[in-house]
């Protein structure tokens, strides 16, 4: 295997796997997993493996049940609720840090590690104690784990500013925040679009461990209820549901938008 | 910047640091101990962690999980990303399939259903961590493997047949600084999320006893353990990852 990696000049032939070969490879992928799937559900009880008729049948009470949609609904908004605040508390940090220099080093020297170093799981327990079982626990935790995301991305982006670009609106302008809008702003776009996506990917990962130990509503909150009540297969419905949702909000949302943003504000564009 | 406003900017960065400790004493002061204890209680507790046999148990159970799983999280990511590579056909499988999966899969996921699948024990817990990682190892890898400069495995080629050879000697150096990049987003993942596998079926671990802390409301102790994370985190990078890295970067 070491051998075919480090070939040189494999490149041609690697190509020579065509699309057709790459689904159908695919397709008996997914084939030999459902199979595996169904068979060893038959041999296990249903809370250790649903079957995947049992899992279909949790995903249809899902979707059509008030209660279960409300705890989506709650956990969209915990995630909505917590990306706005740490990216907003982020930026201002990271502008506070660039802008006023005095302050850098207590932002990025003592904040910022402070906060990377911090572990999701202390947060969650200390926000309990702090504002007991309640969405403000789940909001908090999610954004003091993100916040550090944020800063340092969007230090990254400022201090990739193209310098002679800014001494030029300078010599144009005194204005300091036309220069900014017309200038910096822009600039920092991709890198926004960059956070947010990445913000995105972790907010799902922190929020569920948040709602289960924390909160009172929500996907976190009901697959510890579905815990406790064995009822695996409305957990494996809520995993599914979340792999499904965050690759497809990957996809379809934050790359292109990412993309786009750098197209149109990157230093590519210019 | 001259070097006097450095300094200046520095000594007020200590400054906030010593400020927030003393707002830190002074809030504990009016505060319940469940809600708030004070920095010196925390810092006792937080020496126990290192030295009171009881404590230290679960530090150590939690260092030696968080490597143990580290590292296998590495060989495993790596080699998926190396089978990809090696098979295009299984691209879409693996990096279609595979990866968006482990990578969107709920950590707290993986940490019911193991507590369903298997007794629980260190083996469990490792199961959640290494599931955790796999994809953030499998990613930088794959992304290293295509970034290697082909130039340079050309010109091994022209020296030696030996394929073997040939990935020790220049395939592997090439590779070593995405395979530390992993190491490094691994290792800081494993301390901030993947422990959420000792809150579930678990009895040791620094989860499990910040989780057991929280719940007789010993607020001290999550909060020593809490800064306990921190510091095996951050000597983790001065000690391990950061001298590897400048091994490496010498070359």
């Amino acid at each position: 295997m070491t051998g075919a990696v480090f070939r040189a000049g494999a490149t041609s032939r690697d190509i020579g796997a065509t699309t057709r070969a790459k689904a159908l490879v695919a397709f008996a992928f997914v084939a030999a997993i459902g199979i595996a799937w169904s068979v060893a559900s038959d041999r296990v009880p249903p809370y250790i493996l649903p079957s995947p008729r049992d899992v279909a049948r949790a995903a249809a009470a899902f979707f059509t049940t008030g209660r279960q949609l409300a705890h989506l609904g709650s956990t969209l908004a915990h995630i909505g609720a917590s990306i706005a605040i740490s990216f907003v508390l982020g930026a201002l940090l990271a502008l506070a840090a660039h802008y006023a220099s005095w302050s850098a080093p207590a932002i990025h020297r003592r904040l910022s590690p402070f906060l990377n170093a911090f572990s999701g799981i202390g947060w969650t327990l200390l926000a309990v104690i702090w504002f007991g079982v309640s969405s403000a626990t789940v909001v908090f935790t999610i954004s003091v784990v993100l916040l550090p995301f944020a800063l340092i991305n969007l230090r990254e982006g400022l201090e990739t500013q193209d310098r002679e670009l800014a001494e030029m609106g300078r010599s144009f302008g005194r204005d300091g925040w036309r220069n900014f809008a017309a200038i910096v702003a822009p600039a920092l776009l991709p890198f926004a679009a960059a956070t947010l996506r990445i913000m995105f990917g972790v907010a799902w990962k922190v929020a569920l461990t948040a709602e289960l130990f924390g909160g009172s509503r929500g996907l976190g909150y009901m697959i510890n209820i579905a815990r406790q009540d064995y009822d695996t297969a409305t957990i494996f419905t809520v995993i599914l549901f979340i792999i499904v949702a965050v690759y497809l909000a990957d996809r379809l949302l934050f790359a292109p938008l990412e993309r786009h943003t750098s197209r149109h504000f990157g230093r590519a564009a210019r | 910047m001259n070097p006097l406003k450095r300094s200046g900017a520095t000594w007020l960065a200590d400054g906030v640091t010593l400020g927030a400790l003393v707002v830190w004493w002074l809030a504990a002061r009016s505060l319940p101990e469940f809600v708030l204890p004070g920095p010196v209680a925390v810092a006792e507790r937080l020496a126990a962690l290192f030295i009171d046999p009881d404590f230290l148990v679960h530090t150590l159970a939690s260092t030696v999980r968080v490597l143990i799983s580290v590292l296998l999280a590495l060989a495993i990511g790596s080699m998926l990303a190396l089978i990809q590579r090696a098979w295009p056909a299984l691209d879409w499988v693996l990096r279609g399939g595979v990866q968006p999966f482990l990578n969107s899969f709920p950590s707290i996921g993986w940490a019911i259903l193991a507590a369903i699948w298997f007794t629980p024990g260190h083996g469990s817990i490792i199961f959640v961590e290494v599931a955790i990682l796999i994809p953030f190892c499998m990613i930088n890898v794959g992304e290293g493997l295509r970034q290697i400069d082909r130039e340079s495995l050309e010109m091994a080629t022209s020296f030696t047949r030996r394929r073997i050879r040939i990935a020790w000697l220049v395939g592997l150096p090439l590779l070593a600084p995405w395979l530390l990049g992993a190491l490094r987003i691994s290792y800081g993942v494993a301390w901030k999320i993947a422990l959420v596998a000792e809150l579930l079926g678990s009895t040791s671990g620094l989860g499990y006893l910040m989780l057991r802390a929280q719940g007789s409301a010993d607020m001290t102790t999550v909060i020593a353990a809490c800064f306990a994370i921190i510091a095996l985190f951050v000597a983790g990078e001065r000690l391990l990852l950061d001298p590897l890295a400048r091994r490496f970067a010498a070359r």
